[in-house]
């Protein structure tokens, strides 16, 4: 009935996801942390493919200007210096003032050389096979009309300007037009890699803007995404709540209501006149009796875990002996045990070292194991009850493991991480109309992670449970410090 | 006149005369100044680096000089440099190679010229920094300058087998702040 309820609640109140719900469920916890994360990662993941693609595109703008606008400069000032030097050269053929002349021919000289250096800071640059090429062919025709110039300018400060005017034409004229071939080509192969540059660099922005598009379309996307998630996980997590709530009072209202209708029923009687003997009379006050102790129980449970909830309990540490502990439990459900025609087989080892702890926590905690023993024992009757001296698993320090063990319907695999959650109850066991309000697991659990230890299980389906319960030893400091500050109650608040 | 008035007079006479005597004697004499030997320079024989010609003798520097060899060994055209008048490293030229006035220098080259014994007038330049360019951009170019100006655009020439610093060398010039 009530899973039907549970069934139906899911069917109508919100459309289920198979395969997202449950992993929205176990992410809904921790979902501002994640959502975060998330949006961080994604941010980062942006700003790295933004920064980078800002940062060729800037690299590639840098090498267009470097290599090719002054590159292009560069061959402009080239060019200018080589009509420099020729210019001089025929300045020197306008005078007969030999002063003028030398000083024509400096500036020449002064042109040439800033060609030269020209050249060869080009060659230092070069990097493809063309522009070497290119560059050692300038540098050979500079150097032939240089050759020609001297002698021309040899000329005219000797005053043969005929001479001068022929020996030009003869070979300067074309060494020159070489020259300004060479240096038209280097400017084309300027113009060429400056125009290849552009083009990269105007792919690089529209790469860079498609992935900056696709980044942001992308992020919007994820926070949608996460949005949307968060408040399905919220909306799941309250749904739980609800549903959870439900089966609880579901659960009390069947526990309560089985004993109160044997209490009506009995009282009824005895009220009634039905039963008038002695024996039977005190028959059914012991029903009543066990009845309203089932009650009892079922209501400290409830109590103890809300107070759980709440942060309200406390505990008394104190220094117990292990025996103690196990007497006072098996003292507690003797009634209960023998009442089912349980036999308990005790296995405790001598000269157990004492542990610090509440002695009513602890047998509440080894109580819930065994009663959830005695209700899962199947067509087993029997309970066994070990104490030992054991190594831990997660201390250096050996730890007192208390087991106790039955042979009776095991848990399935699938329900064993869930059977410590509170109102959790499997299929199984609903089905089997075993009561029970699903939280004697969870608090036992809760009392033991108080207490500084661990409760484990191991099972088999059809062969029987083990439930541990894991305590540290306690220091001697310590069981000094408690048992002389024992009228100052110290105390541990649970959380 | 009393007796003491003639001797005031005769004294301050005296006193005079003294005076005058000694301001007419010659003060003590120093010694003349003795006239020192002016500090002489060396003129460098300059040819352009190209020029295979390491040494010449006063004769072939004077032929050249006067424009009566035209080319060097190697086939070059001599061209010769000469500083402006007025300046002393050409009025040493003028005294030591050529033995010759500025008038008589000008004369030898126009006459020379219209003859055709010289085959061209000497390149006058005004400075000797303008010497050694026009000297480094023509290959048979040859010129003078004062040894101190000389720097590694030309080439010093021995002659009679000695450089400017040997001793022995034949051209120097009484020394005169050039510009």
């Amino acid at each position: 009935m009530r899973r039907q309820t549970k069934h139906l609640l899911r069917r109508t109140t919100f459309g289920s996801v198979p395969l997202i719900d449950p992993l929205l469920v176990s992410i809904a916890r921790y979902s501002s942390t994640l959502s975060f994360l998330a949006v961080l990662s994604v941010v980062t993941i942006a700003g790295i493919f933004v920064m980078r693609d800002v940062k060729s595109t800037n690299i590639e703008a840098q090498k267009m200007y470097a290599g090719s606008v002054l590159g292009l400069h560069r061959i402009g000032e080239l060019q200018y210096e080589a009509q420099e030097t020729r210019r001089a050269t025929f300045y020197a053929l306008t005078t007969n003032d030999s002063n003028l002349q030398v000083e024509y021919a400096d500036q020449s000289r002064e042109a040439d050389r800033l060609v030269s250096e020209g050249i060869i800071e080009y060659l230092r640059h070069a990097q493809m096979p063309q522009e070497i090429e290119i560059g050692k062919r300038l540098q050979m025709d500079w150097s032939d009309f240089l050759e020609v110039r001297n002698e021309v300018l040899a000329s005219i400060l000797e005053g043969s300007t005929k001479e001068a005017v022929n020996l030009d034409q003869a070979g300067g004229v074309q060494s020159f037009d070489r020259v300004r071939q060479d240096l038209g080509e280097i400017k084309r192969l300027y113009n060429e890699q400056a125009s290849q540059r552009l083009a990269n660099v105007v792919a690089g922005s529209r790469r860079f803007a498609i992935r900056l598009i696709t980044v942001l379309v992308l992020t919007l996307a994820f926070a949608s995404a996460s949005v949307w998630a968060i408040e399905r996980s919220k909306m799941l997590a309250a749904i739980q709540l609800a549903e959870l709530q439900m089966e609880f009072v579901a659960s009390v209202s069947h526990e309560l209501r089985s004993p109160l209708a044997v209490i009506s029923s009995a009282a009824d009687n005895i009220v009634d006149g039905v039963i008038s003997r002695k024996d039977d009379v005190q028959r059914y006050v012991g029903v009543i009796r066990n009845q309203s102790r089932q009650i009892t129980d079922l209501v400290n449970q409830i109590l103890q875990f809300a107070s759980i909830q709440d942060g309200r309990s406390r505990y008394v540490l104190r220094p117990l002996e292990v025996s103690q502990i196990v007497e006072s439990v098996l003292g507690n459900t003797s009634e209960l045990l023998q009442g089912a025609g349980f036999v308990v087989e005790r296995q405790i080892e001598a000269s157990l070292p004492g542990i610090l702890g509440d002695l009513s926590a602890l047998s509440q905690c080894l109580q819930n194991l065994i009663v959830n023993s005695v209700k899962y024992s199947g067509e087993s009757r029997w309970i066994g009850i070990r104490a030992l001296l054991a190594d831990s698993e997660d201390r250096a320090s050996p730890e007192i493991q208390i087991k106790v063990q039955d042979h009776g319907i095991g848990i399935a695999r699938s329900e064993m991480p869930h059977i410590f959650e509170p109102f959790y109850r499997s299929a199984t066991v609903v089905d089997a109309q075993i009561h029970g309000a699903g939280l004697g697991l969870s608090l036992a659990k809760n009392i033991a992670q108080a207490m500084g230890g661990k409760l484990s299980v191991v099972s088999e389906v059809a062969r029987g449970t083990t439930f541990t319960l894991h305590l540290p030893i306690a220091r001697r400091q310590d069981l000094q410090m408690a048992a002389g500050a024992i009228e100052s109650t110290p105390t541990i608040e649970n959380e | 006149m009393s007796r003491w008035t003639g001797r005031f007079l005769i004294l301050t006479g005296a006193g005079f005369l003294a005076v005058a005597l000694s301001l007419a004697s010659d003060p003590p004499r120093r010694a003349p100044p003795q006239p020192s030997a002016a500090p002489e320079q060396n003129l460098a024989i300059v040819v352009n680096l190209s020029n295979p010609t390491a040494n010449l003798s006063m004769a072939e520097l004077r032929k050249i000089f006067l424009g009566e060899r035209s080319h060097w060994p190697n086939g070059r055209r001599i061209t010769l440099v000469m500083i402006e008048p007025g300046r002393p490293e050409r009025t040493a030229v003028l005294s030591l190679i050529y033995q010759m006035s500025e008038n008589d220098f000008n004369n030898h080259f126009l006459h020379g010229l219209f003859t055709g014994e010289v085959f061209a007038s000497p390149k006058t330049l005004a400075t000797p920094v303008g010497v050694r360019k026009f000297i480094f951009n023509v290959p048979g170019a040859i010129g003078y300058v004062r040894a101190t100006d000389v720097d590694a655009s030309v080439k010093v020439i021995r002659i009679d087998e000695r450089l400017p610093d040997d001793k022995g060398y034949r051209l120097h010039f009484p020394s005169r702040p050039s510009n």
